[in-house]
């Protein structure tokens, strides 16, 4: 009895020890194959990162600042619309270190030979070279914002100065108006001065667009029966020819004797200085601003009444059309000359829902 | 596995052991191969540094060998430019012409193509001055310098660029060296583990049949043959020792019984040659019988016994008795026990008869314990003794001789000693006589005719006990002793 009891559990031991060996030999395997594919794992993922969207176009965008929030937007409109198409729209400076004028970035845009420029150009002589210089080695050129009309330019996608004028030009109105009820209801008809408007330009500027605004507003002026002698259009030329001279010239603004009733900005950087300005001196009320963009700074300077009005520009569509622009010309060999921008006007009155519209968006 | 199993030990201690350096062997080639492969992607990932870094230097001695050669116009300036531009051209189109979501690769593109543009304008301006075109070299120069300008801006921005990502990647690197090590340990441990049990587990299954066999061989080196090995069921080493061993533990069982059954035999015959002795000794004593008629012989010893008796001679009547007595004991006498008393009556008489013979010469003590009396033994045991002893022992010592009888309790022994103070024996002597080796003459006169042998194996037979006898002597002159040991059990029956 013992002995076969002795036999049983020998046997049993024996079977156990195999049955360990077994299950230690497959857990061996299974430890070396799971590290094998997890190491695998870990390398593939490492080279798998680099894999990305491969486009078959290659267009630049130029600008003066590319860090600005004005040309971004539009830098964003523009490459979304680039790549439904297949194509890659690069705010050109971006990724080079350095600062170069729209000049050099266009050198190098043709020396890299590009599918296409977009870019904000001006009337120098000098940038009309390079257009033509462009379209000679057959890059398409579209000028973005500011035109060269001199120039081979394809196409030119901007605003309607005029209509942005126009606008300015109603505003202007409003405050006139409003300065006319007060000086009656002030019984100071007979002192009242001229509405000192300042238009700030900048120095490099042979632009024509600035003219067009100006024109614009005194147009706008005339047509509701405000008299030359109630108002005074200044330009006052602001210094952007280096980096920190803008702000510095706007606050000289607010140094002179005579500081204007309305300032008026035409660029983004313009309108954040002025308003900054015009809280540092104490001036709010004082000093109507009409801003242009629509940052969200400048959009909450509006609803706070720091700013009077601004001008919201679809930049969006500044950049589609741009994109649309190269596009048509590569698939039609021709296009439309000029593309306009829609503006919207963003005072106290509709700032509410423009914010609204804005928390929606995000 | 089974055909594994059969192979001899030394194959499946070796196979094991191969097998386990093997798994060792594998982690570690493995481990060596991926450290190889992070190795290789730890040097890729500063290679296009390098690779931008030769570009820059390749431009920047285009652009050397132009001015030299513009300022110059020496011919091994030209030839250094010939160099430089082809091999700039080479390291140029190794670059990435895609256009994608990296600006790594964007730029690299751009630069691709801003170094043809600026070889091209080069290469021009080397035309110009070599056609003495002073103003359109000059111009093309400034062309050239200035693209040179963007080309090294560019290039270092890429640079920049990619050592900003490729340190990323290489962090991205060295955490996963870091896991991948981790990883390395832990499978190294969890492997080293696993071998560590499956050397165990396999020695010791195979271990165990032998651990088996070695304690039944204790078992039957303990005198316990009923012990039954398992049937290994695989054909090692082990596993043939193990068959051996069993078949041995048969043969050995088988042996013993044989053993067994002719030692059977050999006591049987052992026995009938005794009772053929005693056969013998019976028809001698039917011949004695047969020979005097005992009616004859007592009335004889009864007439001459009563003829003393009226003449007055009390002592011859009292001699005459005793040996009637003691013939009547001897041939009445047919049981083969009797009673212990009947025994020491018979000694008494023997003494009074020899006394009478030798005119009182034998001094004869006695110490009995009376309640011992009743318990039986063997027949004619303590006269053939008591004869010995006076025989051999005190004959020659005349009045001096004694012979001493006692019959006293020992544990659980009834002890009969029968001592006298003779001679005595040597040792020698005594162990022939205690073998049944001793050989007197059988038929000498003064005998009855029962030796000391037939004695010795009458009482053994009777105790069943080879012990049941002893002679003790302390040597030559000093009297020898022969003591009975009955089993108290066997002597009350």
């Amino acid at each position: 009895m013992n002995a076969i009891n002795g036999e049983k559990s020998i046997e049993k031991s024996i079977r156990r020890q195999y049955i360990l060996l077994v299950v230690t030999l497959i857990f061996v395997m299974v430890t070396l194959i799971l590290g094998t594919l997890l190491f695998r794992f870990y390398m593939s993922n490492f080279k798998t990162k680099q894999v990305s969207n491969e486009y078959d176009k290659y267009y630049v965008m130029i600008t003066d600042n590319y860090k600005s929030d004005f040309w971004q937007a539009i830098y964003r409109g523009a490459l979304e619309a680039a790549r439904e198409e297949g194509i890659f729209v690069e705010l050109l400076g971006q990724n080079i270190s350095g600062e170069y004028s729209c000049e050099e970035l266009m050198r190098i845009a043709i020396a890299s030979r590009v599918d296409g420029i977009i870019v904000y150009a001006n009337e120098s002589d000098e940038m009309t070279e390079l257009i033509n210089e462009a379209t000679e080695k057959e890059i398409p050129v579209v000028t973005l914002y500011n035109d060269n009309t001199r120039s081979s330019r394809m196409s030119f996608v901007g605003v309607g100065s005029y209509n942005i004028g126009r606008e300015y030009g109603k505003q202007i109105n409003n405050i006139v108006r409003e300065k006319r009820r007060d000086s009656i209801e002030s019984d100071r008809i007979g002192q009242r001065s001229p509405l000192k408007i300042a238009v700030l330009v900048n120095a490099d500027a042979a632009d024509t667009g600035q003219n067009i605004i100006i024109s614009a507003i005194q147009d706008c002026l005339r047509q509701v029966n405000i008299t030359d002698s109630e108002y005074n259009i200044s330009t006052v030329t602001i210094d952007n020819t280096n980096a920190f001279s803008v702000e510095e010239s706007i606050r000289d603004i607010f140094l002179m004797e005579n500081v204007p009733d309305v300032i008026l900005c035409l660029n983004e950087l313009d309108t954040v200085c002025a308003y900054q300005a015009v809280v540092d001196f104490n001036k709010v009320g004082e000093v109507n601003i009409l801003g242009y963009y629509d940052s969200d700074a400048i959009v909450n300077a509006v609803d706070r009444g720091v700013l009077y009005a601004t001008v919201s520009i679809d930049t969006r569509q500044l950049g589609e059309y741009s994109v649309k622009a190269l596009n048509d010309y590569y698939e039609y060999g021709n296009t439309s000359q000029y593309y306009s921008a829609d503006i919207t006007l963003i005072s106290q009155d509709n700032v509410a829902d423009f914010l609204n519209k804005e928390e929606g968006d995000e | 596995m089974n055909k594994f199993l059969n192979k001899p030990l030394q194959f499946k201690i070796i196979s094991v052991c191969v097998f386990v350096n093997v798994l060792i062997f594998t982690v570690n080639l493995l481990l060596m191969l991926g450290m190889n492969a992070m190795a290789v992607e730890m040097e890729k990932v500063y290679e296009g540094n390098r690779a931008l870094n030769e570009i820059a230097e390749a431009i920047s001695d285009v652009q050397g060998s132009m001015t030299d050669y513009l300022s110059s116009k020496t011919s091994d300036s030209l030839e250094e430019y010939f160099i430089s531009a082809q091999r700039l051209q080479d390291r140029a189109g190794n670059l990435d012409n895609r256009v994608t979501d990296h600006a790594l690769t964007r730029m690299e593109r751009n630069i691709r193509n801003m170094t043809g543009d600026y070889l091209d304008v080069v290469s021009r301006t080397i035309e110009s001055k070599r056609g003495r075109n002073v103003e359109k070299y000059r111009k093309d120069y400034e062309e050239a310098t200035q693209l040179y300008g963007f080309l090294n801006e560019y290039l270092r921005s890429l640079n920049q660029e990619l050592f900003v990502s490729n340190s990323e990647s290489y962090s991205i690197m060295a955490r996963a060296f870091r896991r991948f090590e981790f990883i390395s340990f832990i499978v190294m441990t969890l492997v080293m583990i696993g071998n560590v049990i499956i050397v165990t587990s396999f020695v010791r299954a195979m271990m165990l049949p032998l651990k088996k066999l070695s304690d039944s061989a204790n078992e039957v080196a303990a005198g316990d043959f009923d012990v039954t090995l398992p049937e290994v069921s695989y054909q090692d080493e082990i596993g043939i020792v193990n068959n051996a061993f069993s078949k041995m533990l048969v043969s050995i069982k088988q042996y013993i019984q044989r053993l067994t059954e002719s030692m059977e035999k050999e006591r049987d015959m052992q026995e009938k040659e005794l009772m053929m002795e005693s056969h013998l000794k019976d028809a001698q004593l039917k011949y004695l019988r047969a020979q005097i008629n005992p009616h004859f012989l007592f009335n004889t010893l009864n007439a001459g016994a009563q003829l003393a008796m009226m003449e007055g001679a009390d002592r011859t009547y009292e001699y005459v008795q005793t040996v009637a007595d003691f013939f009547r004991y001897n041939i009445k006498n047919q049981q083969t026990e009797v009673r212990i008393r009947d025994e020491v009556t018979l000694v008494d008489n023997y003494i009074q008869i020899l006394n009478v013979r030798f005119s009182g010469d034998i001094g004869y003590e006695k110490q009995v314990d009376e309640r011992l009396l009743d318990m039986v033994m063997p027949a004619m045991i303590l006269q053939p003794i008591v004869e010995n002893a006076v025989n051999h022992g005190i004959r020659e010592m005349g009045s001096e001789g004694v012979i001493t009888l006692r019959v006293y309790r020992e544990d659980d022994n009834v002890c009969i000693g029968i001592g006298d103070n003779g001679k005595g024996i040597s040792q020698e002597n005594i162990r022939k006589i205690l073998s049944g080796n001793w050989h007197n003459d059988e038929n000498s006169y003064d005998n009855n005719g029962i030796g000391m042998d037939n004695v010795i194996s009458r009482l053994r037979l009777f105790s069943g006990n080879e012990d049941v006898i002893d002679i003790k002597s302390a040597g030559q002159g000093k009297g020898a002793e022969v003591l009975i040991r009955i089993p108290f059990s066997r002597a009350a029956q």
